[in-house]
């Protein structure tokens, strides 16, 4: 079993309140990834449920039991920290080993443990090794050994893949979703690349400024985002925000102005809506070309041109917001070239004053439920 | 291919003046030794010819002989010097390792004030609290005996030697600690099975340093504490060659290099453990 609760929990470095009131329950065997920009916290609730660092207020739960005042160990965690953080005089298997050579257990149970754990991530041949003669990714793995010895009810990852490069880091992130099948334990990933986040998770928790902005599965936080913070997080390129006006709203959605441009979109309106300012978010990859529910012209400044897609930069009407649009990778345009670019409504999303998202009327059934259900995947 | 990197080259007269700076400072601490050296394979009687030569005339080693009949003790002096020394850089290890990983590792309160106060401690030489030193030692009735300077010894030496082993401390990476804590390691668990080991070069600069500078104060505490000849250590020994009509000056420099002999080999067998790059493959620099 590896059940988590958070209520309320706070933390306050002096005055400064870097969490606030986190609440979040993680069911047994889910893959819950923390995600969010430097400094929201996400690395120091993490530590905080390692039990690295003291929890100022409120409860951490595991398994039914408080576990505020109890050590790490105690607690039936396990941790993967960033820097690898092994032990560079002892060989592989001393530093799978060390765990349980802290508990006292018996040599040849001990053995067995080491071993079954090197197998599961192809170590076997490396034990007798030192850490200084493996590379990056066999380092991790032994880090990560370390924490399978121990049978933990929860694994906590802060961060493991940052210090690898691209194509190892794609590798690893594979291997880690294998893992967590083998395994079927409870794992929590603090990272701050949104791929990882998107892949790996089973419910994806974004935190901004010490608060928890959204919590969903990838997808519906990709679609279905609570607010401009998230909708702005997920997704790259950044998703476009463009200032509306509300000219009214009917049965098929709320209609809004965007320089005598205007748009039907299709979201759930809230209260009087005429007449208020609001923001349209639109993902670089829902532009397209030529006309469509809302046409704008624009001239990109900048072309990137990846192969799979063309990226184009343009700003509009000279207030410093970037307009991207994210085309296929043979698309006819140059920089400094007019360009027709057309959004349809149903992509688009659309904010309160206070950046708080109108609920889009898109059908998710249309999306594959498997993605969703982590019980299904 | 062979040529050096562009941050190494230099031009002919910086490469003049880089050896002239070498040779001017190495002369001054070499002279004295090679002085010394030569001085130890001269007969007494040809110390003071006029003119001087360098090169000894009939030199021998003599006086390597010699010196164990005039001051028979001699061998004991060394064994004091050399005994004193290791009791004391042990006696420092054991108080300094614990205490450096405290100081590199925990926040409590007042250990800025500590190590301040180590630091000041350090500017007093030892010398300046002799006289109350040597009241204390009275009253206490350990004059005269091995404690007496093997104690202050120890007390003068922990300082800087915490300060030698807290900086290499700070340099393992916390995350060692806590990797260990995670998975229920005590503190001094961790401090044996994984602080202990990647700290082994510090641990033997400062062990040697001490046992260096335990060599070097031996001097004034034992001219002081001790008047028993047979807890001389080796400075104090080396004035049994200043006798009352003239200084056997061969011999008392062949005594000079006899006695620092073990202490050299010893440092030299211990800078096998001054390797660097121990650390290496513990965390992504």
């Amino acid at each position: 079993m590896g059940q988590l609760k958070l209520s309320k929990v706070q933390k306050f470095y002096g005055t400064y309140e870097v969490l606030k009131g986190i609440e979040l329950e993680v069911q047994n065997g889910e893959f819950v990834v923390f995600v969010g920009p430097s400094g929201c916290g996400k690395s120091t609730l993490l530590r905080m449920i390692a039990g690295l660092d003291e929890t100022t207020a409120g409860d951490i739960v595991i398994d039914g039991k408080r576990v505020n005042d109890l050590p790490p160990v105690k607690r039936g965690i396990a941790m993967v920290f960033q820097s690898y953080a092994l032990y560079p005089h002892m060989s592989v298997f001393e530093n799978i080993a060390f765990p349980l050579r802290v508990e006292k257990m018996p040599e040849d149970k001990l053995k067995a443990r080491v071993e079954h754990a090197a197998r599961i991530l192809h170590l076997d041949q490396r034990l007798q090794q030192k850490p200084g003669m493996l590379s990056g990714g066999q380092r991790q793995r032994v880090a990560i050994g370390r924490a399978i010895v121990r049978e933990p009810k929860i694994f906590l990852f802060d961060e493991p893949l940052s210090n690898l490069d691209a194509a190892l880091r794609a590798d690893m992130r594979i291997e880690l979703a294998k893992l967590h099948r083998q395994l079927k334990a409870t794992m929590i990933y603090v990272t701050h690349d949104q791929v990882e986040a998107m892949t790996m998770a089973d419910r994806i928790v974004v935190l901004n400024a010490g608060e928890i902005a959204q919590t969903g599965a990838p997808l519906e936080l990709y679609h279905k985002p609570a607010n401009v913070f998230v909708a702005g997080f997920i997704g790259h390129p950044k998703m476009n925000f463009l200032p509306v006006v509300c000219t009214g709203v009917n049965d098929a959605g709320v209609e809004v102005d965007y320089r005598g441009h205007t748009a039907r979109i299709p979201v759930v309106p809230r209260g009087s809506m005429a007449g208020r300012t609001l923001t349209l978010g639109v993902r670089p990859e829902h532009v397209q070309t030529g006309a469509a529910d809302l046409t704008l012209t624009v001239t990109p400044s900048v072309i990137e041109r990846l192969g799979a897609h063309t990226v184009a930069y343009a700003s509009l009407g000279g207030e410093g917001e970037n307009y991207c649009a994210m085309l296929p990778g043979n698309i006819a345009i140059r920089a400094d070239q007019q360009v027709l670019t057309g959004i349809r409504a149903g992509d688009c999303h659309l904010f309160d004053e206070n950046g708080t998202a109108f609920e889009r009327r898109v059908k998710m059934t249309d999306l594959d439920m498997s993605l969703f259900d982590p019980a299904v995947a | 291919m062979s040529q050096p990197a562009m941050i190494n080259r230099y031009r002919w007269y910086e490469l003049v003046g880089i050896y002239a700076g070498i040779f001017v400072f190495l002369a001054f601490i070499l002279a004295p030794f090679v002085e010394g050296f030569s001085v130890s394979l001269k007969p007494l009687g040809l110390l003071f010819s006029s003119p001087y030569r360098f090169w000894p005339e009939n030199g021998s080693f003599e006086a390597y002989r010699t010196m164990w009949v005039s001051v028979p003790g001699f061998a004991r002096y060394i064994f004091n010097s050399f005994f004193i020394s290791t009791i004391v850089t042990a006696v420092v290890l054991v108080l300094v390792v614990p205490s450096a990983y405290a100081f590199a590792r925990f926040q409590f309160r007042g250990s800025g004030a500590l190590l301040a106060a180590f630091l000041a401690v350090n500017m007093f030489s030892g010398a300046v609290l002799l006289i109350p030193l040597f009241r204390l030692m009275r009253s206490m009735g350990v004059l005269n005996t091995y404690f007496a300077m093997i104690v202050p010894g120890v007390a003068f030496l922990i300082p800087s030697a915490i300060w030698l082993l807290r900086t290499y401390m700070m340099r393992i990476p916390r995350e060692l600690d806590e990797a260990a804590f995670v998975d229920g390691a005590s503190h001094f668990y961790t401090l044996r099975r994984v602080i202990l080991p990647i700290a082994m070069p510090g641990i033997t600069v400062v062990a040697i340093t001490t046992f260096i500078g335990s060599y070097a104060q031996q001097f004034i505490f034992a001219l002081t504490f001790n008047s028993k000849t047979e807890y001389m250590p080796l400075p104090i020994g080396l004035y049994a060659y200043f006798g009352r009509q003239e200084v056997i000056w061969n011999e008392l420099m062949a005594a000079s290099f006899v006695g620092i002999a073990p202490a050299v080999i010893l440092i030299f067998l211990m800078q096998r453990y001054l390797v660097a790059g121990l650390t290496a493959g513990a965390v992504k620099q």
